[in-house]
């Protein structure tokens, strides 16, 4: 009786999945086997369009790459960072989730356009590398998939840093003390020690980073420019401007399906670590 | 357990809360998709005052792109979530294919006698006019004569490019191809010259974005309208239009009823409140810039023509014949122009 009525409590949270998530997906992939732009001819007419044309290969490898690239990035700099917050005392703490929280708190449009500013032809940096005399022509930052990557890093900063600070802080900090007094250096403690027992968080964080910067139209156009070519810019061309939705759908399930192959294999790699730790 | 008449007395209340809307209606409203910046900001400045002064009707706006609208009331399959469409010729052409209209009555838009032939038919009415050519910053280049000229030293490396996503990219993109021996339906000869420069050219961006990287330094020539340079003149931005030697391209904006809009009488006394004198002459004026379209209107003097009918020489466009070819275009640029 207890458990039905538990059954029961998920049931409106799963009508309403089922109705505003799976409805429209399980329409996604109707529409897009149909042949023409008024929705009219079923057949696999866009698909093989779409699959049978090189540069659509060339458009799904960039998208990954750029989510890959972001990733590195967000590890290579929040890795650190979190270690910074492990070691901080209580108040300090306090500043820094702060800190990192702080742009999740402003649009990402603002946060966009303030990266044009920065990275800029007459931006801060080239102002800076040009009165510094590092340079005598301003760099081409943006409009790059360098300058894009850059700004993708600080925009998705947060989702890597949230749940990879908040496995490490429930690390014991006896095992950090255990390690070295047995002899082992930092780096190797860092290693052997922390890494392992942080990657659950690692993971998440990485998951959340590659979904939400291969899907991030906005930062993706107006930093990347239009030469610079992802998923959801072909999404939004065909759905909004040429108004072939089947087309659009095809492009949209691509875009679904590779980046959900891409987080299935990190949390697969998740997992096998996880294994690692406890085993 | 549920008595029928339980169940009745519930099914009323649910009911009676369907009718809140539409009594909400009844008071006079009517609701109009508008672009996003300085239409929104306009039109709720300007507009939406006059038309509760004159009509007592509310004016609700819906911040819509052309194209967002009418995919939007494509999706909503004779239930359009809006009254009126504000559209450019392109998305207006698709509108009309798609049966998105109802054809409207001119007898009740008094104001239409006021717009010159030509911006009144059956299916809406022109109420702003715009007019695109080159921008450039006089303080970095100096002023290139026509779209040539942008494939040269000293603009082709400050040039900052659009596709084909918007109606002042595609006729620009058009007039630009007819200078290098192409025409409304070939654009290649365009691509072609654009793909040699292509490593010199400052930017390649998203529409919305070509103001921004303007104001920032990262292009100083840029194709645009007159009332976005007017605009960023506004905010002291150092900005020039030329209108170049082979002619400024004009193209109207026009306004439309949905097809199965609510409100119908409302959206008429609408469109009749755009086009008349006192509306169309607040617009004129900054921060807004519009192109006025009513004759009694004069035109403000930063235009490069001193009345309307000097537009009649300027370069227009068959919208009939580009849309077909649209998709195609953008597809080609895309793959061109990627890195």
């Amino acid at each position: 009786m207890r458990k039905l009525a538990e059954w029961q409590l998920a049931l409106p949270l799963a009508l309403a999945f089922a109705s505003i998530f799976l409805a429209p997906l399980l329409m996604l992939v109707g529409v897009s086997f149909f042949n023409d732009d008024k929705i009219t001819q079923p057949g696999f007419g866009q698909w093989a369009k779409f699959l049978g044309d090189p540069f659509s290969y060339k458009v799904i490898a960039d998208t990954m790459l750029l989510g890959l690239k972001t990733v590195c990035a967000t590890i290579v700099i929040g890795y650190p960072l979190a270690l910074i917050y492990l070691d901080a005392s209580p108040r300090l703490q306090k500043v820094l989730i702060f800190i990192i929280v702080m742009p999740l708190l402003l649009s990402v449009v603002v946060r966009t356009f303030a990266w044009i500013v920065v990275l800029g032809r007459e931006g801060v940096v080239n102002t800076l590398l040009m009165q510094l005399g590092i340079i005598s022509e301003p760099l081409r930052l943006l409009q790059t998939e360098l300058g894009l990557v850059i700004s993708l890093t600080q925009i998705e900063m947060p989702l890597m840093l949230l749940p990879l600070i908040s496995v490490m802080s429930r690390l014991d900090p006896n095992l950090r003390d255990a390690s070295s007094a047995l002899g082992a250096s930092r780096w190797r403690t860092l290693f052997k020690v922390i890494v392992p027992l942080s990657m659950p968080g690692l993971v998440a964080g990485c998951l959340l980073v590659f979904a939400s910067s291969t899907t991030a139209f906005i930062s993706q156009t107006v930093i990347g420019g239009v030469r610079l070519i992802y998923l959801p810019l072909l999404i939004w061309q065909q759905s909004l401007v040429v108004f072939n939705w089947p087309f659009a759908a095809v492009v949209s399930l691509t875009l679904l399906v590779s980046v959900l192959t891409v987080v299935s294999a990190l949390s697969y790699l998740g997992r096998r670590s996880g294994g690692y730790v406890h085993g | 357990m549920f008595s029928r008449r339980r169940l009745l007395a519930g099914a009323t209340a649910l009911g009676g809360a369907a009718f809140l809307p539409s009594i909400a209606h009844a008071k006079g409203s009517v609701a109009a998709a508008i672009y996003p910046g300085t239409w929104e900001e306009a039109f709720r400045a300007i507009v939406a005052p006059a038309l509760k002064k004159k009509d007592s009707v509310d004016l609700e706006l819906q911040p819509l792109f052309a194209v967002d609208q009418v995919a939007k009331a494509k999706a909503a399959r004779g239930a359009p979530p809006f009254d009126a469409f504000v559209l450019d010729p392109g998305p207006r052409i698709t509108a009309i294919q798609d049966g998105l209209f109802d054809k409207i009555d001119i007898k009740k838009i008094s104001n239409a006698s006021k717009l010159p032939a030509g911006l009144v038919d059956e299916w809406g009415i022109g109420v702003n006019a715009q007019v695109v050519g080159i921008a450039y910053n006089p303080k970095k280049v100096p002023a290139p004569k026509g779209w040539k000229d942008l494939f040269t030293d000293p603009w082709v490396s400050r040039l900052g490019i659009t596709g084909f996503q918007t109606t002042f990219g595609t006729v620009s993109l058009i007039e630009i191809a007819k200078v290098f021996g192409g025409s409304e339906t070939n654009i290649e000869p365009a691509l072609v010259e654009l793909k040699k420069v292509l490593p010199k050219i400052a930017a390649v961006g998203q529409p919305a974005a070509m103001p921004g990287l303007f104001q920032q330094g990262q292009c100083d020539v840029i194709y645009t309208n007159t009332q976005t340079v007017a605009t960023l003149k506004g905010r002291g931005v150092d900005i020039e239009f030329v209108k170049p030697d082979t002619g400024a391209i004009t193209f109207l904006t026009t306004l439309h009823i949905a097809k199965g809009a609510a409100e119908v009488e409302n959206a008429y006394k609408y469109l009749d409140i755009v086009a008349g004198k006192e509306v169309q002459e607040a617009l004129t004026k900054p921060p807004y810039n519009f192109i006025p379209v009513n004759k009694d209107v004069p035109l403000p003097d930063y235009l490069p023509m001193k009345n309307l009918d000097e537009m009649s020489s300027y370069v227009r466009h068959d919208w009939a014949k580009i849309n077909p070819l649209r998709a195609g275009w953008i597809e080609k640029f895309n793959k061109e122009m990627a890195k």
